[in-house]
């Protein structure tokens, strides 16, 4: 089976007009796009997203979100957060996740997941590598969209870690689709991930720098050669 | 009793998820990407490990066996006498090491990773001069340089510890120096801290390109310590004992955390019982959440049971058990209730010292005698309860070094 490739971009980044021709050439690359709505408290975000998150406040993040033709997986933190405001926000995705659903309010799950999937959404259900084994087993029960495996503490810093090691401890507890990403620095970790198991991956900063730096073209054709990569696996 | 072959790491068998470090929300740069910059390559890729087992190399190994591993398994049958017990008291004698203390587990490791990196010195700021005597003679022994910024009112007091870490060839520099930007900032300010400490040895590993050297707190410290509890679990075996309760003092957590995680990780019966001093309640008093894990607030922030990183303490003698938190997993497992806690102030820990010293020969170090406080106080209510337990604590380090302190605690005799 071929192995899925998932890109990350924040709403409205780097500018409406931007994001939105970014989003129309990526798509047809794409098995999903994961699209982030700035949070009180970018927990687990590194510079680049953190930035991108002040750069977007204050757009019309339905709006934009309602433009997106293809499988959109909103992202944000449950820290002070309104779920039935958001969710009513983002209904016009296919699902929605949650990083610190199971790190720091794992007590929510059930009524996080069920509210979720009131809304017609499906839940993607985030792990990092400090979730226990049993922990992982539990909660994955509630992934109908798929587990994602968050392989670096904070995305885009690239501490070092043995991202196939990481996989394949994940790999044997969950049964459903697992994608890997939060920091995969390059395609040797890509590699790496689809190695240790994973049925796809997922990509943010380094193509949100190219989109940043050089503008849509230049990071749709990055993209496409991610594509590209992750097929020849 | 051979020394164990592998550390074992928690994560994977904690009760919850453990909250990962974050950045502070208000800034550009990225605190855990300055762990990338100062930490020896592998001693991240650890500290970030879910694996369960992680080998031990070979060369570090042998470093432990050189050094006295395994360290010893005593009963205190003269103290269980002393206190006319029917429980049995069983103690593991970090103070065995070379430096005292059980610190020199967490130093070998990551001098050797250092090396290993290419690097040829390593940094770390000390305050009693502990953990600075331990990074010392690690470095040493891998074939590196070291420098240690010591609180400058321990080198002024603590000459002795001062000149052990120059007897191991370390270059030891008081803290606030003239020596990084940060120590000329508030130079003159004063006897100095911990924290002014640690940011003047962070600057100079940046400046230098040197490792610095952890002491405590992170997740990975705590798994180098856990070669403690593996042995005494081979050694209880060894003489047939399954223990009620382990005991030990918490000062950011990695004695404790590596004496009992090998059995709070395999479902061992038996309770957990950590101790700090009453001086800094943070057990009592402290609140779980994120807060930075030093006073210079330069690491990312961790989710632990904290006092505030700005919480000044009182200046007791116990300089191990002074820390503002406790490590990420043990304030889970506090929180979760696996673990209980409680304080001694200084005054019974140090009766406690005395008694241990008349019967058993050993000054603990004053932080381990807040654990062996706590081992008496389980065996009389044992006794209370008409049962007898197997009691068994950590003796973290002797007190040798620290005379000078029980002196002024007793006075001059
Ligand atoms: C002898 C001794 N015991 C205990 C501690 C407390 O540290 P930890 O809680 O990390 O073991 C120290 C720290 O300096 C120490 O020197």
């Amino acid at each position: 089976m071929m192995a899925e490739l998932v890109i990350y971009n924040t709403v409205g980044f780097p500018d409406p007009e931007t994001f939105f021709k970014f989003v129309q050439g990526a798509c047809s690359y794409v098995d999903a796009l994961e699209l982030g709505i700035p949070p009180k408290f970018a927990k687990y975000d590194g510079p680049t997203i953190r930035r991108s998150y002040v750069a977007v406040a204050g757009t019309d993040y339905m709006n934009l979100l309602s433009n997106v033709k293809c499988r959109a997986i909103a992202l944000t933190y449950l820290d002070g957060l309104d779920l039935e405001k958001f969710l009513e926000m983002v209904r016009c995705t296919k699902a929605v996740m949650f990083p610190d659903l199971l790190i720091d309010h794992m007590n929510r799950l059930e009524e996080v997941t069920e509210a979720v999937k009131k809304m017609s959404l499906k839940n993607v259900i985030f792990i990092s590598p400090s979730v226990p084994d049993t922990i992982i087993k539990s909660a994955s029960r509630f992934a109908d969209e798929f587990v994602y495996l968050g392989i670096r503490p904070a995305t885009g810093v690239p501490t070092p870690v043995n991202v196939t090691k990481l996989v394949k401890r994940v790999r044997v507890i969950v049964d459903g689709k697992l994608i890997v990403g939060f920091g995969l620095k390059d395609n040797e970790e890509i590699a790496q991930a689809i190695e240790g198991g994973a049925d796809g991956v997922a990509v943010g900063t380094s193509v949100m720098k190219v989109l940043e730096e050089r503008g849509e073209s230049e990071a749709i054709e990055a993209v496409r050669r991610l594509k590209e990569y992750v097929d020849s696996l | 009793m051979e020394v164990p072959s592998r550390w074992y790491n928690i994560i994977p068998d904690l009760p919850l998820p453990l909250p990962p470090p974050v950045d502070p929300p208000d800034r550009d740069s990225s605190s855990i990407e300055l762990l990338n910059q100062i930490l020896p390559v592998e001693v991240i890729r650890q500290q970030f490990s879910a694996d369960r087992w992680i080998d031990i190399p070979d060369e570090i190994k042998e470093l432990y066996k050189n050094f006295g591993r395994p360290t010893p398994l005593l009963r205190a049958r003269r103290l269980e006498e002393k206190i006319n017990t029917k429980s049995k008291i069983f103690f593991k004698y970090e103070g065995a090491l070379p430096t005292g203390s059980h610190k020199l587990n967490a130093a070998i490791p990551q001098a050797y990773y250092a090396k290993k990196d290419g690097i040829e010195s390593v940094i770390t700021e000390t305050g009693a001069g502990q953990w600075g005597a331990a990074v010392s003679l690690a470095a040493r022994t891998v074939g590196i340089k070291s420098t240690v910024f010591m609180v400058r009112s321990s080198y002024d007091q603590k000459q002795q510890r001062r000149y052990l870490m120059e007897m191991y060839g370390a270059r030891v520099i008081p803290s606030p120096s003239t020596t990084t930007a940060f120590g000329r900032s508030v130079h003159g300010s004063g006897s100095g801290s911990l924290g002014i400490a640690m940011s003047e040895a962070i600057e100079y590993a940046l400046k230098t390109g040197a490792k610095y050297l952890v002491g405590s707190v992170l997740e990975v410290v705590l798994m180098y310590q856990s070669i403690i509890g593996l042995e005494v679990i081979g050694q209880l075996n060894e003489i047939g004992e399954e223990p009620d309760v382990l005991i030990g003092c918490v000062g950011g957590g990695s004695n404790f955390a590596g004496f009992t995680y090998p059995f709070i990780g395999s479902n061992a019966k038996g309770r957990f019982i950590a101790v700090g001093p009453a001086e800094v309640p943070k057990f009592s008093s402290g609140k779980y959440r994120y807060d930075f894990p030093d006073t210079a607030e330069i690491l990312p922030l961790i989710k632990m049971i904290t006092l505030g990183a700005d919480f000044e303490p009182p200046p007791i003698y116990s300089g191990g058990l002074r820390y503002h938190g406790v490590a990420p997993t043990l304030s889970m497992l506090i929180q979760q209730e696996k673990v209980s806690s409680r304080e001694y102030g200084e005054k019974i820990s140090a009766e406690a010292a005395k008694m241990f010293a008349e019967t058993q020969g050993i000054v603990p170090a004053l932080e381990s005698s807040h654990a062996v406080a706590a081992a008496i106080d389980e065996a009389k209510a044992a006794d209370m309860r008409g049962t007898s337990s197997v009691i068994v604590f950590n003796m973290s380090g002797h007190g040798l070094l620290e005379l000078d302190n029980y002196m002024k605690i007793y006075g001059d005799r």
